[in-house]
């Protein structure tokens, strides 16, 4: 699990370099101006890239905080994508 | 392996703020999200120390967005299904009925003939790599998908049209899909990313693009030299073992190999690169060879041979000097690691590498990667006098080491040298700028340019542009130099004067081929300025360089004094300096 969390960690890192590593955790995107919906995008396909996951438009939409994409990875939500299945 | 987003927004993000800016557009209707991300990222890797910025367009305007791109030094126009029709994306829902098939034709036919005539007029100021849709095309027709129908085909063939029509135009580059198909061979269309942002390709496919794209758009410069080994190299066997009728290049002695790497390296040497040969052999049985079993590769093609026994990293740097260029700009192909490690050693510059004799699959992707170091977008006809005239220097070289110092002025009058000038600026000269962008030595300060950049300056009306011709009784040379410059200080009536005065030509850019040294054509060129131009004074944009020695020798010689940053020659000064004129020096209305 700290595994998971230290992975995605370095994803927000990636996305918002402009974050001090130790506000990750609490930043959701309310409370950063940087995470518009581009970023957004491009946050979650450095997730997907990193986690090897495809993730639902539906469950895109939910995936607005650290913790909320923290508990999605954690809650079994690691399967493979179609790409890697190849 | 293509590089993936983590990496990529990590090289972007590394680039020091203060590199110098490289404005690049990137022109397609999708969302560019990713693909500009990958792009920037390819970018920083090929030109270190630029920092890539990378303008885009609108949503679903890609003829638009073709007519308002201003102010970039090229750009890469991404074509996909959508743009030629919206019914052939997935976001849009006009019908996929058969009675609509044709109308889908009709339609994209008009696209085609729209975007020829947009990517034409950008393609006047800018250079542009046009890629052509590479998503898989969506069910529209009725067929099973494994048949090609009639409608796909059709459609296909009006895309190869305008593909075809658009490589003719200079300054555009078509992106090749088998070279795409090498680097991207996995899933390309992501349905979940067009549906939900607009963007349709996989982070691998947009990444294979990006890399493709980043290679063209700014056209790195090819290598110049090949140096190879002879022995399992040029040909199958030892030849001090097997003798001259051993060696072998054929399918019956399973070394067709060999003659497929010969027959590339004949190419090559007909399209202007330089091929020697550094072989540690008998050197008669080297001609022997040669002359009786008639290679692919001629011996006409081949300046220097290198062969004895000594060290091979000696053989290359004597190759070297003879080509009169730097171990960057060369590669060398051995079937020998320790022959490999021993050049890499003391040419660290050099591309070292290994011929693989016994696999022919390896062999054959080393004819590919030759291909790609050594490809130009065009043949000029200086490429095809680059060897005879290096051999003719050479032989240029030894005569005057014959003549006696004093006599040195009168062996050039025997030579029948012969100038050409041309000052016409447009159409854009390719050969001119790809010298400017090659020069090493004889160069005023260094300054590389883009093709954008290159065309802007020149159209201005005060720039003055010279390019330079040459040929004496040993060959012709092609066009060997370009002096570039502006007039300087507009007065009042319209004459371009300075403060005293008098007319002043600002030098900007000077380069002059390493072939056409020792001539004495540098002291006519600025002869030609001072009469040509009725200037009184030349300015000089010089900055010394690791490797401007000669243009460094030259100024101190004609000025009589150190150069430096924007030093001058007066009219007065450079007569009394000068030798006196040996050539024939005519203008040309041509470039």
């Amino acid at each position: 699990m700290a595994e998971i969390e230290s992975r995605l960690i370095n994803c927000f890192a990636t996305a918002f370099p402009e974050l001090d590593p130790q506000e990750i955790p609490s930043v959701s995107m309310g409370s950063l101006a940087s995470w518009d919906s581009l970023a957004g995008i491009t946050l979650l396909s450095l997730i997907e890239e990193e986690f090897s996951i495809s993730i639902s438009p539906d469950d895109a939409a939910s995936l607005v905080s650290f913790e909320l994409i923290l508990h999605y990875l954690q809650k079994d939500n690691l399967r493979v994508s179609p790409e890697d299945s190849k | 392996m293509t590089m993936k987003l983590a990496e990529a927004l990590k090289v972007v993000q590394s680039v020091p703020s203060h590199a110098l800016p490289l404005q690049v557009a990137l022109l397609c209707g999708f969302t560019p999200l990713h693909l500009e991300t990958f792009l920037r990222a390819h970018l920083c890797k090929l030109f270190p120390g630029r920092s890539p910025n990378v303008q885009t367009g609108l949503y679903g305007d890609l003829i638009g967005n073709l007519h308002r791109v201003a102010g970039i030094s090229a750009a890469a126009v991404v074509i996909e299904w959508p743009d030629l029709d919206p019914r052939l994306g997935l976001r849009r829902l006009g019908g996929w009925e058969p009675s609509q098939l044709q109308d889908i034709l009709s339609e994209v036919n008009r696209s085609c003939d729209l975007l020829q005539s947009s990517v034409a007029a950008l393609a006047r100021n800018t250079p542009l790599v046009v890629c052509f849709p590479t998503l898989p095309l969506v069910p529209v027709s009725f067929s099973p998908l494994a048949r090609a129908s009639e409608f796909t085909l059709e459609l296909r063939s009006r895309i190869a049209s305008l593909s075809a029509a658009l490589s003719h135009l200079s300054g555009v580059r078509i992106v090749d899909p088998q070279r795409l198909d090498a680097l991207s061979s996995s899933r390309r269309l992501d349905v979940n990313s067009d549906l939900s942002a607009g963007f349709p390709y996989t982070l691998s496919h947009a990444s294979a693009l990006a890399e493709v794209l980043a290679g063209l758009v700014l056209n790195p410069q090819p290598k110049k030299g090949l140096i190879t080994d002879l022995d399992d190299t040029l040909w199958r066997g030892i030849l001090g073992e097997v003798g001259v009728k051993g060696i072998s290049w054929d399918l019956d002695n399973h070394s067709q190999i060999h003659a497929l790497y010969q027959q590339l390296l004949h190419s090559l040497a007909a399209s202007g690169t330089l091929i020697a040969v550094a072989s540690k052999n008998d050197r008669s049985l080297v001609e022997e060879a040669f002359a009786a079993r008639d290679p692919i590769l001629r011996e006409a093609d081949i300046f220097p041979f290198e062969v004895h026994w000594g060290a091979k990293s000696e053989s290359v740097a004597r190759i070297l000097g003879a080509w009169n260029i730097s171990a960057e700009d060369v590669v060398c192909v051995d079937d020998s690691p320790m022959d490999l490690a021993e050049i890499k050693a003391a040419h660290p510059g050099a591309e070292c590498v290994l011929f693989p004799r016994e696999n022919p699959q390896a062999a054959y992707d080393l004819l590919e990667r030759l291909r790609d170091w050594f490809g130009k977008d065009k043949i000029s006809q200086e490429d095809g006098l680059r060897a005879a005239s290096l051999r003719a220097n050479a032989e240029l070289q030894h005569d005057i080491k014959q003549e006696s110092p004093g006599a040195v002025g009168d062996f050039f009058r025997q030579i029948d040298g012969k100038l050409t000038l041309s000052s016409q600026k447009q159409p854009l000269d390719s050969r001119s700028l790809e010298l400017v962008n090659k020069t090493n030595q004889f160069n005023l300060n260094g300054r590389r340019f883009q093709e954008a950049e290159w065309q802007n300056w020149l159209n201005a009306p005060d720039a003055v542009f010279v390019a330079v011709s040459y040929r004496d009784k040993y060959g012709p040379l092609g066009k060997i130099a370009v002096i570039a410059g502006d007039l300087l200080n507009v007065s009042v009536n319209g004459v371009n004067t300075d403060s005293s005065g008098k007319r002043r030509l600002r030098i900007r850019t000077w380069v002059m081929s390493c072939r056409a040294f020792s001539r004495l054509i540098e002291y006519e060129c600025v002869r030609w300025l001072f009469a040509k131009l009725d200037v009184e004074e030349l300015e000089f944009d010089f900055l010394p360089t690791a490797r401007n020695t000669p243009m460094q020798n030259f100024l101190q010689q004609v000025r009589n004094a150190p150069p430096k940053p924007h030093c001058r020659l007066s009219r007065a000064q450079f007569l009394q300096s000068c030798p006196t004129s040996s050539h024939v020096v005519e203008e040309s209305p041509n470039g």
